[in-house]
């Protein structure tokens, strides 16, 4: 441990702004609150403060910034961002570090977000130790008042003078060339940031009335407490203050914003929660967390349970923000903990001794979000809503996905949407998207003609793994366009066909306009290697129909399968599954033999953004494919 | 490709959004590359009944008006509204809490009788709207961002959220904090919570959010020490129509 006289880390501080090859940031004061800004003068810089309006993870992650551009002469453009100067950041409490170390580990699961990590690996945190505790903080409880890890520099304010723990080479090296009068602390100076980091301790107001390690646990038993929930996300404003203000909170939005000249733009990334009323929303109008008090407990339960089955910490590191915000005061984590565990007690409940789940993060390269540039070959008409296109990657590379994986399909100017692949990874050289127009990617897509180019990232997700799949009979149920992913898989297997036992396809659909791949699959009916069944929900006076009439399933009851030999794959409609895995079960198909592919708002595709988060799963990176037996208990899956 | 025509039309109002497409600069000009503006009776003489898009500003607020407004719906195939009254019927809408017989003699005094009125509305109580602008007045951007979306064939990217979200990624301290009493809580967001960010108050010009928690709002103002009358108050600025829909 080093020490400094006051005056002289003052002119350490003036010597970093000196020096215009740094970029220095620091806590100043904002009307009566702190706030972290570029520093002018090292007078400028208060260490005694208690929180900064918003943490310091907006120079990592800022409010809003450009992924890339995009020409329609040039496709998209990854234009290299300017040289940053590296940042250094002054006065970052431990808390806001431990909130940029759990930031680390979500950005770098399984694929590393570069934006996010090239700042990061340029920046250095110099810390300083609570002096002033902010009235709704709890990061004593937390465990985060103080850290021994994550920071180059760290300060303890000692009077007249600052101790310095030296965290890192890059920190002793800083401090080496621009610092003067840097001593060797005594042992007392070293007692003496030991004491002022104990009374950190015991100067919190907020406190919770049992360890934190309990909190996974009491969520878990809690999920379905309704009344509670209720009573508690009544008066929430929806107004996302608390995950914005949050240290930890890094869900996004990705959207294009086209020049006035219409034939440039760029693609940018902008903060989004989880609160927020649209942000399960899916472009057929569906909202997975439509109400408060779905959102309201999804927030708590991403922090103090997802998170924590996913990285192994409680994703709260206790700096109180999101309690200083929240208007009609229900967002304090202390207060909503406190109260569930004694409600929990009062019901006679137990909350068992924390488990560690089972942690293993790895990284495999970075995000691509730059679209790879692919050209529609074909457009094949085939409702009035959907047109099958063919696609064909630009640089000549095959797509190679696995059935049931989708891709994010770019339209210029107009954003980016998740569709399925519906060609089996058997045809070579192109690909198909079967695309119903609903958003405003689908519809601008829709208007597109052969030859014109678009984007593509992926293939994503976990598909159908048909190897898995070889040798046993398969009963293939598909809704409406639920036919497009289940394509991808069923003809597939037509192309293996020896590999597989006996195969049934159901399909069913609201009329007969409707039916996609009509010939296709109509042809099917020719065939005695397979048994296929169309059924319409309903047949307008004057249509042509001579199949089944009735939903889904109404079909189950007419063929003839063996529940031990069979697997079921189901693709539909949310509304869909209820009733065709009760109806599956009903004839004896043992959990683990039902296969289902689900539709959530997948925005990245690789698990970060959020929106398509299902409990603790995220559908872009654990599915869209998943075993019924996997998602059965997950409470907002089916 | 064909430049699309383009024409302003005003209702109840100040013309202050107009006022904004005119001072759009070099904008302003990269803007008429892409279009033809036919009628706009801040800049121009001219007015042609043929073009495409119109933009319509103003509250309606008295039946004869609603014929005009139906033939612009004819004529036009796309109608966006713009500001605050012809978005929400804006500060129009005040009046909706008086009577109206009152209020015609507190403007026309003797000759009250002349002048005909009814409830100030936005537009879409009368045709259908296709595209939004709010805002008292409108900001630039997103004006530039209706437009722009439109020639792509796109739905404009208009917020759902409050104006919370903008004030809290530009780090405002909250009007609250501030001893002030601001309705950004219910307010949709879009204006990059332009008046908070200059410390004033959100005074709830683009109108309610589509889902508002009126309550625990109005809960939350008098927590801070409005009375139930000054909250209620706090509502009925902008929110004069929406609120009275209920």
């Amino acid at each position: 441990m080093r020490l400094i006289s006051k005056k002289d880390f003052s002119n350490f501080v003036n010597a970093l702004i000196n020096d215009d090859s740094l970029n220095i940031v620091g806590v100043k004061a904002k009307d009566q609150k702190f706030s972290f800004g570029p520093l002018e003068s090292a007078g400028d810089l208060r260490l005694d403060y208690d929180v900064t309006l918003l943490p310091p993870k907006k120079y990592f992650f800022p409010q809003r910034e450009t992924l890339f551009g995009y020409s329609l002469s040039k496709g998209f453009v990854a234009e290299k961002p300017a040289e940053t100067k590296p940042l250094i950041l002054v006065g970052v409490h431990p808390y806001d570090i431990a909130a940029l170390l759990h930031m680390d580990e979500v950005f770098k699961d399984t694929k590393s977000d570069p934006y996010y990590s090239e700042r990061r690996n340029k920046s250095v945190i110099i810390g300083v130790n609570i002096q002033k505790i902010c009235k709704n903080c709890f990061a004593p409880q937390m465990g985060t008042a103080t850290i021994d890890e994550g920071y180059d520099l760290m300060l303890t304010d000692l009077g007249n003078r600052y101790a310095i723990d030296i965290g890192t080479l890059k920190g002793k090296n800083l401090l080496a060339k621009y610092a003067k009068n840097v001593k060797t602390a005594y042992t007392r100076d070293i007692q003496l940031v030991g004491q002022k980091e104990h009374e950190i301790y015991a100067k919190a107001q907020q406190k919770l009335d049992f360890s934190p390690d309990r909190i996974p646990g009491l969520l878990e038993k809690n999920y379905e407490e309704r009344e509670f929930w209720e009573e508690h996300a009544e008066k929430c404003l929806a107004c996302g203050s608390c995950v914005l203000v949050c240290p930890t909170c890094y869900c996004f939005d990705v959207k294009d914003q086209p020049n006035l000249s219409l034939n440039k733009g760029e693609r940018i990334r902008t903060w989004d929660g989880c609160l927020l009323e649209d942000f399960a929303k899916v472009a057929s109008g569906e909202n997975f967390r439509a109400t408060r008090l779905s959102r309201y407990r999804h927030r708590y339960f991403k922090k103090g349970k997802y998170l924590f089955d996913r990285f192994g910490f409680i994703s709260c590191v206790g700096c109180g923000r999101c309690s200083s915000n929240c208007l009609p005061d229900i967002a304090n984590p202390v207060t909503l903990f406190n109260d569930l565990y004694n409600y929990t007690l009062e019901k006679g409940v137990k909350v068992g001794p924390p488990t560690s789940p089972e942690v293993e993060i790895k990284t495999e390269g970075n995000i691509d979000f730059v679209p790879r540039v692919a050209k529609i070959v074909k457009k094949t008409p085939m409702t009035s809503l959907e047109t099958l296109f063919e696609i064909k990657l630009e640089d000549g590379s095959e797509l190679s996905h696995e059935p049931g994986q989708f891709v994010e399909v770019s339209v210029f100017g107009v954003g980016e949407a998740p569709i399925s692949v519906s060609s089996p990874p058997t045809k070579k050289g192109s690909f198909e998207l079967c695309v119903r127009r609903l958003g405003n990617v689908t519809t601008k897509l829709h208007s597109l003609n052969e030859g014109d180019l678009i984007g593509i990232r992926g293939p994503f997700g976990k598909g159908f793994n048909p190897d898995s799949l070889k040798g046993k009979d398969l009963l293939f149920i598909a809704g409406g366009l639920g036919i497009a992913p289940l394509r991808s898989l069923f003809n597939y297997v037509l192309a293996n066909r020896k590999d597989y036992g006996k195969v049934i396809l159901l399909y069913g659909c609201k009329e007969p306009k409707e039916l996609l791949f009509g010939e296709e699959v109509l042809s099917l009916e020719k065939r005695d290697d397979v048994e296929f069944k169309p059924t319409v929900d309903w047949c307008p006076e004057g249509e042509l129909w001579d199949g089944n009439i009735g939903v889904i399933t109404t079909l189950i009851p007419q063929v003839d399968f063996d529940p031990q030999r069979t697997y079921a794959i189901v693709v539909g409609p949310p509304i869909m599954y209820k009733f065709v895995i009760a109806d599956l079960k009903e004839r004896d198909v043992p959990d683990d033999h039902i296969i289902l592919s689900l539709e959530r708002r997948m925005k990245c595709g690789v698990g970060k953004c959020g929106h398509c988060q299902i409990n603790q799963i995220y559908v872009c990176k654990d599915g869209p494919v998943f075993n019924y037996s996997k998602i059965k208990g997950v409470p907002e899956a089916l | 490709m064909m430049k699309p025509k383009v024409a302003f039309f005003d209702f109840a109002g100040c013309e202050g959004d107009q006022l904004q497409v005119a001072n759009l600069e070099e904008d302003l000009l990269a803007l008429l590359g892409k279009v033809d503006v036919v009628c706009f009776r801040e800049v121009m003489k001219e007015c042609d009944e043929d073009y495409a898009i119109a933009f319509v500003e103003g509250s309606c607020t008295r039946l004869q008006d609603e014929d005009r407004l139906k033939r612009i719906r004819e004529n036009a195939k796309i109608v966006v509204a713009i500001g605050s009254c012809a978005t929400i019927g804006g500060i129009n809408s005040l009046r909706n809490y008086k009577n109206l017989d009152e209020v015609r003699k507190t403007v026309y005094g003797e000759k009250a009788k002349l002048f005909d009125t009814y409830e100030a509305r936005p537009i879409d109580a009368v045709i259908p709207v296709d595209a939004y602008v709010y805002g008292c007045p409108i900001d630039k951007d997103e004006f530039l961002h209706v437009v722009t979306s439109l020639l792509m064939g796109k739905k404009p990217d208009i917020p759902t959220y409050p104006v919370c979200v903008e004030c809290k990624k530009n780090e405002n301290v909250c009007a609250f904090e501030r001893d002030q009493f601001c309705v950004g809580p219910v307010t949709r967001a879009g204006c990059d919570s332009c008046c908070v960010n200059e410390g004033t108050i959100c005074w709830g010009c683009r109108g309610l959010v589509d889902n508002p928690n009126e309550n625990s709002h109005k809960e939350v103002l008098i927590k801070y020490g409005l009375t139930v009358e000054e909250a209620i108050g706090k509502f009925k600025l902008y929110f004069g129509w929406q609120e009275g829909k209920k």
